[in-house]
């Protein structure tokens, strides 16, 4: 039995530590009562530090055999993970939890799927990830709070004149520069991606403006500064915080996955595109190496039969009416819900109260699924699985993100660089592989929305095939936060 | 309705090629009018590029990849072949990008590290003494390469290389006191080898400036250097490339192709291969504005940095906007710039689009049927 602590070395000893013994012990009773090959069992222990997540203080995951060992062992080949949230985990009920957990492994579960077996990128969370932001005015009504107070800190990274301003700086530089060799365009461009409530465009147009006047260059007469966000509700608000720059600004609803796609005539023309949190809200599929072999972490949403039943009696439904009624919100929103469905929704309010408490019960079962052919598994479009292969090869046994949204994000934005252009992202990044084995990474839960971490070697690895430095710094102007700036330019 | 093409003469259905002698293997100089080519590079797979790598890292051997790129420039030809290209390349499928090929040949530039993480990273190259310009024996060997190539197809062959101008510029250069003299002295080696690839039988020789469009103020130099390369070469039509850019498919330019004129003119080259299909046709004008008459155009009719490919007819269109400025006889049809960065059936799907739409063209200038 392999036993896995994945916590920072300060939840592991210290004043802030989780005692694990008890936890373990308890984990190794229930395990070597009910299961009779130990050595076919793997024990993870994560320290999740959002509270609100998709996982109960136990977890039992199936690790499918590779062929090769399907063919060399008698009998069932599985293996099995059990993985356990330091934080949460009471060392008086786990054993007992988990004993029930490796009981119904030959049985049914006693959860209701919500969907069958998945890539984790696909999982009916990112439908409900996609709805808080096109549905966030009603979010927020009915939680009464805005959705920047929700994240840590409760504000976006955004707001700072400083770092405004030294950006703007290297812009005009870079601009007297091509000015003197004739080349700079009549149009200057700027995106930003994910616009927050509109500060940080206010920031840097207010900041912008000064500095030009006061430099005499004109640049703010040829200054576009486009706003692209998934959600209209977030662009209202931006739209105001920058109306005094009417002549400036345009405002786009863009899928933060195919920028290309709404932005097609800005290929090669964006000096600057600012991303900000928004890369660790976009889908993403995990991998886990296991003894050198490469697996799929498969998913499925489900609910608790006793929240699966609570839920249903709330809304006048049997349990099972649940997958269904999930499916009709997020293809429909709560309003057109209430609308079709009175009898379950009677309000708009209700459908709301619904989809909150859903979102409350959900959790996500994981299993492992051997990942044979990664030429042939895709990160992204045209980003074949044969760039993850150095990235894990070098760091031994491992589970991480592939931030496939981020990943297609990121390849999709980079052709709308001008060739001396910036994109520079504000966002939680992992930038060390070693990082996934002692902190928990994600997913978590937002508010309405879901949290990873993006795999920021990943990210690197596909701008140098595109032919980008990325580097990595802490944001510079914001201490005690995790949030680092990604920054990519051209190489060469 | 678009403007009537010109119509070819007699003469004019010759390309620049016609009067060249016999090729090396044995195939007659190219005759047709508004011939296609290719610029050089040819699509570089995923497979191939991570076997590049692996060889950088150790995993395979030198020999192992030379053979995996023999049988992937044989594979080239056939593609380019069956998509009815006219004039082919070897694809520079040996070469990791355009410039370390020729620099770790090349006489008296030192390459500290020659280990890569990916094999497309230039390397760092310094030339610390003069180089050995009179030295008769240092060679790139780059004949070896052009008599491969014509074994395997009876095509005629373009030979294309980087020029001085772009090799200097990624060199650190300690041993001249101006950058001037480093690039001559390139030429001169390179001139060694268009003597010996013009022997051979290269049908085109075409010297690819790849950072020229960044130093506009240079033209002179590079044109000085480019009449060094090809001091003597007689037989193969003499081009010379330039392009805005095509590194990791991106440009790394913005601009118009009037820094080169008119100093271009002053080049001893036979042909001009220029990028139009990415950034419009309004440059082909610079052929009517100056005395252009003895240069030909080869014409970039497919972007190479967009994946989807054009259809015949927007060739064919592309064709007649520039037969509206310079007579047939004077274009050949190429892609902007190499095939490295699209995707293998997508090169396919170009090369195949660009013969069939230079073959419309061709029909109307000579007043023929459309060939099926």
């Amino acid at each position: 039995m392999l036993i896995e602590l994945r916590a920072s070395d300060d939840r592991l000893r210290g004043p802030k530590a989780v005692d694990a013994a008890p936890i373990l012990t308890s984990a190794y009773r229930a395990i070597a009562d009910s299961l009779p090959d130990l050595s076919r069992v793997r024990v993870v222990a994560d320290y999740i530090q959002y509270r609100q997540n998709f996982r109960d203080a136990v977890e039992l995951r199936r690790v499918e055999p590779w062929a090769i060992d399907s063919a060399t062992l008698d009998g069932d080949a599985r293996s099995w993970e059990v993985a356990i949230d330091l934080r949460r985990a009471k060392p008086d009920l786990l054993e007992a939890t988990l004993k029930d957990a490796l009981d119904e492994t030959n049985g049914t579960s006693s959860r209701l799927p919500l969907e069958q077996w998945g890539h984790g990128s696909r999982s009916v969370i990112w439908g409900f990830n996609g709805l808080y932001w096109k549905a966030l005015s009603l979010w927020e009504q009915a939680t009464g709070k805005s959705y920047e107070s929700a994240l840590p800190g409760g504000e976006s990274d955004a707001r700072n004149v400083q770092a405004a301003r030294e950006l703007i700086l290297k812009l005009f530089e870079l601009w007297d520069n091509l000015s003197t060799r004739r080349a700079l365009p009549e149009e200057l461009y700027v995106l930003e991606i994910g616009v927050g409530n509109g500060n940080q465009a206010a920031v840097f147009l207010d900041e912008f403006r000064r500095l030009d006047r006061e430099k005499g260059h004109g640049y703010y007469r040829r200054l576009h500064y486009l706003m692209g966000d998934y959600s209209p509700h977030v662009l209202d608000l931006a739209r105001k915080a920058v109306a005094h720059h009417p002549e400036h600004v345009s405002s786009l609803v863009l899928d933060a996955l195919r920028p290309t796609e709404t932005l097609g005539f800005l290929r090669y023309k964006a000096f600057l595109v600012y991303i900000s949190n928004v890369y660790d809200n976009l889908p993403t599929d995990e991998i886990v190496r296991i003894g050198g072999h490469l697996f799929q972490v498969e998913t499925r949403a489900v609910f608790d039969r006793s929240a699966a039943e609570s839920l249903a009696t709330s809304v006048h439904a049997k349990p099972d009416d649940l997958p269904e009624l999930v499916a009709r919100l997020l293809r429909l929103g709560p309003e057109l819900l209430a609308e079709v469905l009175p009898e379950h929704f009677p309000t708009v309010t209700d459908a709301v109260t619904f989809w909150r408490s859903a979102w409350e019960a959900l959790r996500l079962e994981e299993r492992y699924v051997p990942l044979i052919e990664l030429d042939t598994y895709e990160i992204a479009p045209e980003i074949g699985g044969e760039l993850l292969r150095p990235i894990v090869e070098a760091n031994g046994d491992v589970r991480m993100h592939v931030s496939n949204g981020a990943a297609t994000s990121f390849a999709d934005t980079l052709p709308l660089l001008h060739p001396h252009g910036v994109l520079q992202c504000h966002d939680l990044f992992v930038t060390d592989i070693h990082q996934y084995v002692d902190g928990f990474r994600g997913p978590g839960k937002y508010d309405g929305s879901v949290v990873n971490w993006v795999n920021g070697r990943l990210l690197a690895a596909i701008g140098n095939r595109r032919g980008f430095d990325v580097s990595f710094a802490s944001f510079a102007h914001r201490t005690g936060a995790n949030v680092l700036t990604m920054t990519a330019r051209s190489r060469d | 309705m678009p403007e009537p093409a010109p119509t070819a003469t007699s003469a004019s259905v010759l390309d620049a090629a016609a009067s060249k002698p016999q090729h090396a293997n044995g195939t007659t100089p190219n005759r047709t009018v508004l011939a296609t080519s290719v610029v050089g590079s040819y699509s570089v797979p995923e497979w191939l590029e991570r076997l590049k790598t692996d060889f950088y890292q150790r995993r395979i051997s030198g020999q192992y990849l030379d053979d995996i790129h023999e049988v992937a420039i044989k594979a080239a030809l056939k593609d380019q072949e069956t998509a009815g290209v006219d004039i082919v390349s070897d694809g520079e499928l040996r070469r990791d990008n355009d410039i370390d090929y020729f620099l770790a040949r090349m006489p008296g530039v030192e390459i500290p590290h020659v280990a890569k993480t990916f094999y497309y990273d230039y390397y760092e190259a310094y030339v610390r003494h003069p180089i050995p310009v009179d030295d008769e024996g240092a060679t790139l060997h780059l004949v070896d390469d052009l008599r491969f190539t014509l074994r395997y197809t009876q095509k005629p062959v373009k030979f294309s290389f980087t020029g001085p101008f772009s090799l200097a510029r990624r060199v650190h250069n300690e041993a001249y006191s101006s950058s001037d003299d480093l690039v001559m002295a390139f030429a001169r080696i390179l001139n060694r080898e268009a003597r010996e690839l013009a022997q051979a039988g290269a049908a085109v020789l075409q010297i690819d400036e790849p950072f020229l469009a960044g130093y506009p103020e240079e033209v002179g130099l590079a044109v000085r250097a480019i009449n060094q390369v090809y001091e003597g070469i007689e037989g193969p039509t003499r081009a010379v490339h330039v392009c805005y850019g095509n590194r990791y498919a991106r440009p790394v330019w913005e601009g118009h192709y009037e820094f080169l004129f008119p100093t271009i003119l002053d080049a001893q080259v036979d042909q001009l291969v220029l990028e139009f299909a990415r950034k419009g046709y309004d440059d082909v004008e610079l052929f009517k504005k100056y005395s252009t008459a003895s240069l030909s155009l080869g014409l970039g009719v497919i972007d190479v940095k967009n994946p989807h490919p054009e259809s015949p007819e927007l060739i064919a269109a592309r064709v007649r906007r520039a037969l509206q400025v310079i007579p047939p006889d004077r274009l050949m049809i190429n892609p902007d710039c190499g095939l490295r960065h699209v995707p293998a059936d997508m090169a396919r799907a170009k090369l195949s689009a660009m013969s069939a739409g230079a073959a419309q063209a061709r029909a109307e200038v000579l007043g023929t049927s459309t060939p099926a």
